[in-house]
C-alpha cells in the first residue's frame, strides 16, 4: 500500500513541480519517487500476505514481484525520456504525473484482490494512456491513435464490467475469495450467468493484453503513439494486465478449465499466427514491434492456457526478458530516428559500422525476443514451453514452435539491415549518457538472467 | 401493480417514439422522457439513490449535452445520411439476436433470488453510503485519482498553446 500512496502523492508532486516550471527537478523526483516506492515494494516481501481494507488489495508474492518488474521498466523508461519529451510538448511536468498515476493504476491491477479494485485499476492505467498517446495535439496520427485506443478502451471496458456484473448477480460478492468460495460449493450447479461472466471478462482483459482477435486497436495505436509511450504501453500495461489476467484465473477459475481452456487455446494460436505473420509483412520497424508484441501476448498466454504452480514464475520471467529487449529495441529506434528521420528497417543499414555498440546491443534485444539460448528471453520461452508440454497440449506446442521459427526470421532482418547493408552517410551518433546506463543495465539483465535464470525463477 | 404496467407500457411506447420519429432533436426529447420512466421504475424497486442519479446525470446532464451536440451539429432531416437497406437488415438481424438471448436470459430467472431478498432497502441512499464508506472505502477513495488524471488530462488536451502563436 506504500508503493501506491507513494506513487499517487508523487504524481501530484510532479505536477505542483511544473507549476512552479522547477523543470529541472522533474526527473529526480520521479525516480527518487520511483525508487522509494520499489523500496516499499520490496520491504513488503518477507511479510504474510493478508487481504487488506476489507479485501480489497492483496500483496502477495505474486502482486510485489509483479508491481516491482512495472516500476523497474517505468524507471527505465523515464530515464529515456530526458530529452524526449521537451522535443514534442511544453508540457514536460503533466507527462511524468499522467505516467505515474498510470503506473498507480497498473500496480492496483496486480495487487487486486475484489474486482472494484480491478476495475479502478484498469481505468486510471488506461485513462492515462488515453491521453499520453494524444499528447502531440497537433498530429493527426498521434490523435487518430489516440481516438481509436480511447473508443477501443472504453468498449471492452463495457465489456470487462459487464462480465463482473454478471458474476456478482451469480455470486453475490466482489471478493475473489468469496468467487473462489462459490466456484468450490458448487462443483455441478454453476450459474449460466457465471459462465457469461468469464467470457465477458476473458473478452475485457484480452482487449487490454491485445491478444488477437482484440487486437485491432495495437498496430495503430502503437504507431502513432510517440516512442517512449509505446514502448511504456507494451511493457508496464502488458505486464501488469497479465498480471491480473493470471490472478483470477489462478485464484479464482481454476477449478473451471474445462471450460474456458477451449476458449483461451483458440485466442491463443490465432494471436500467435496473427501476431507473428503480419509482423513479418512490416517494413517499419516500430510497427513490427508492434505486431511482435502481439505475438509476445500469445506466448504469455500459454502460461494461463497450462495454469499451475510455475504460471506465476514462467510469465514473470517471461513479461521480464521482453519489457527489457523491448525498452532497449524502443530507445535505439529513438536513437535512430533523430538521426535518420525515419522508422523503416533500412535506417537501421550500416549502424555496425558507424555504431559498432549500438548495434551490438540491438543485436542482444533482438536475440532476446527471438528467444535464441544464452538471452532472458529463451529462458522465457522454454518455460512457457514446458508448461505447454506438461499439459500434453502438443498441437499448441507444434504451432508454437513454427512461430517462433517465423519470430527468429523477422528479428533478424534489423540484424541483417545493422551487419550486412551499407549506407552512404557515415556519420556516428553521440549516444546520452542515460541512453547508455539504460541500455547498459538492459543489456546486462538479459545476458544475466539467460545464463543464471535461478535467481528469477525462484522468486515466485 | 397497475402503476408498473402502466409505467411500462409508457416506457417501451416512448422507446418506439425514439426510434421511429424523424426528427433527431424530437428523438433526443422522447429519449429523455423514457429514462424519466426509468426514474419512476426505480423508485417503484426501492432504489432511491439509483432513480436520484438516473434523473439529474441521465436526464438532467447528459441527455442535455445530446441536445446541444445535436444542435451544434446541425443535424436535422436534410443533412442526416441514408443508410442502406443491407445495413438496416444487419441492424434487424442484430436487435432480434439481443431480444431472443434476453428472452431466454428471462425465462431461467428467478423471482425470489436469495442474492436480492435480504437486502430489500439496499437502495437508499442511507445503506448505500455505509457500504460505500465501510467496505468500499479504499475504491472510493482511489476512484479520486482517476478522476484527477482525467481532469489533468482534459486540461492538457483542452488549453492553448500560448507561446507557440
Amino acid at each position: 500500500m506504500g508503493a501506491i500512496i507513494t506513487l499517487s502523492l508523487l504524481a501530484i508532486l510532479v505536477l505542483y513541480l511544473g507549476l512552479y516550471n522547477a523543470k529541472g527537478a522533474l526527473l529526480p523526483v520521479t525516480i527518487a519517487g520511483l525508487l522509494l516506492a520499489l523500496g516499499f515494494e520490496i520491504s513488503l516481501w518477507n511479510t504474510d500476505a493478508t487481504p487488506l481494507y476489507n479485501g480489497m488489495v492483496l500483496f502477495d508474492h505474486l502482486a510485489l514481484s509483479f508491481s516491482s518488474l512495472c516500476i523497474i521498466v517505468t524507471i527505465l523508461i523515464v530515464l529515456l525520456s530526458k530529452e524526449y519529451f521537451k522535443a514534442i510538448s511544453d508540457n514536460v511536468a503533466e507527462y511524468y504525473s499522467l505516467i505515474l498515476f498510470s503506473v498507480t493504476g497498473a500496480l492496483l491491477v496486480c495487487s487486486y484482490h475484489n474486482f472494484a479494485m480491478l476495475f479502478i485499476g484498469i481505468e486510471i492505467m488506461s485513462v492515462a494512456l488515453y491521453i499520453l498517446v494524444g499528447i502531440r495535439k497537433r498530429d493527426l496520427v498521434s490523435n487518430e491513435a489516440s481516438l481509436k485506443y480511447f473508443i477501443m478502451g472504453a468498449f471492452s471496458t463495457g465489456f470487462l464490467l459487464f462480465g463482473i456484473t454478471l458474476m456478482y448477480g451469480a455470486t453475490v460478492t466482489f471478493d475473489l475469495e468469496g468467487l473462489k468460495q462459490y466456484v468450490i460449493a458448487n462443483p455441478q450447479g454453476i450459474s449460466p450467468l457465471f459462465y457469461a461472466g468469464i467470457l465477458l471478462i476473458l473478452v475485457g482483459l484480452c482487449f487490454k493484453i491485445g491478444a488477437a482477435p482484440f487486437h485491432f486497436w495495437t498496430p495503430d495505436v502503437y504507431e502513432g503513439a510517440p516512442i517512449l509511450i509505446t514502448s511504456y504501453m507494451s511493457t508496464v500495461v502488458k505486464v501488469a494486465s497479465f498480471a491480473g489476467f493470471l490472478r483470477l484465473f489462478s485464484t479464482v477459475l481454476v477449478p473451471l478449465n474445462d471450460f474456458w481452456t477451449p476458449v483461451l487455446l483458440t485466442i491463443c494460436i490465432i494471436t500467435l499466427f496473427v501476431g507473428n505473420i503480419s509482423a513479418l509483412m512490416q517494413s517499419s520497424f516500430k510497427r513490427m514491434l508492434a505486431y511482435s508484441s502481439i505475438a509476445h501476448a500469445g506466448y504469455m498466454l500459454f502460461a494461463i492456457v497450462s495454469l499451475g504452480a510455475d504460471s506465476a514464475s514462467g510469465i514473470f520471467t517471461y513479461a521480464t526478458a521482453y519489457s527489457l529487449a523491448s525498452v532497449t529495441a524502443f530507445g535505439i529506434l529513438i536513437i535512430v530516428k533523430r538521426k535518420v528521420g525515419s522508422e523503416q528497417f533500412e535506417s537501421f543499414n550500416g549502424l555496425a559500422k558507424t555504431n559498432p555498440l549500438l548495434a551490438l546491443l540491438l543485436t542482444i534485444a533482438m536475440l532476446s525476443l527471438a528467444g535464441i539460448p544464452l538471452t532472458a528471453g529463451f529462458i522465457g520461452k522454454f518455460m512457457m514451453f514446458n508448461a505447454v508440454m506438461q499439459d500434453y497440449h502438443i498441437i499448441l506446442l507444434v504451432l508454437a514452435a513454427i512461430n517462433a521459427v517465423v519470430g527468429v526470421f523477422y528479428y533478424l532482418r534489423v540484424v541483417v539491415n545493422m551487419y550486412f547493408r551499407t549506407q552512404e552517410e557515415n556519420s556516428k551518433v553521440l549516444i546520452p549518457l542515460n541512453y547508455q546506463l539504460v541500455f547498459f543495465i538492459a543489456a546486462a539483465l538479459t545476458l544475466l538472467i539467460g545464463v543464471y535464470p535461478d535467481f528469477l525463477i525462484q522468486l515466485n | 401493480m397497475s402503476i408498473f404496467y402502466f409505467v411500462a407500457f409508457l416506457s417501451i411506447f416512448f422507446a418506439l417514439m425514439t426510434i421511429f420519429t424523424k426528427n433527431p432533436v424530437h428523438s433526443v426529447l422522447y429519449l429523455v422522457i423514457t429514462f424519466f420512466t426509468f426514474t419512476v421504475h426505480y423508485i417503484l424497486l426501492n432504489a432511491q439513490f439509483l432513480a436520484v442519479v438516473n434523473f439529474i446525470v441521465y436526464m438532467g446532464a447528459i441527455m442535455v449535452l445530446f441536445l446541444f451536440v445535436l444542435m451544434l451539429l446541425n443535424l436535422n432531416k436534410d443533412t442526416e445520411p441514408m443508410k442502406s437497406t443491407i445495413v438496416k437488415i444487419m441492424g434487424t438481424v442484430a436487435g432480434m439476436c439481443l431480444l431472443v438471448t434476453f428472452l431466454g436470459a428471462f425465462r431461467v430467472i428467478e423471482v425470489n433470488n436469495e442474492a436480492i431478498t435480504p437486502h430489500a432497502n439496499i437502495g437508499l441512499v442511507k445503506n448505500l453510503g455505509q457500504v460505500l464508506f465501510k467496505d468500499f472505502l479504499l475504491p472510493f477513495e482511489l476512484s479520486s485519482i482517476l478522476l484527477l488524471t482525467a481532469m489533468v488530462g482534459a486540461v492538457l488536451l483542452a488549453k492553448k498553446d500560448t507561446n507557440k502563436a
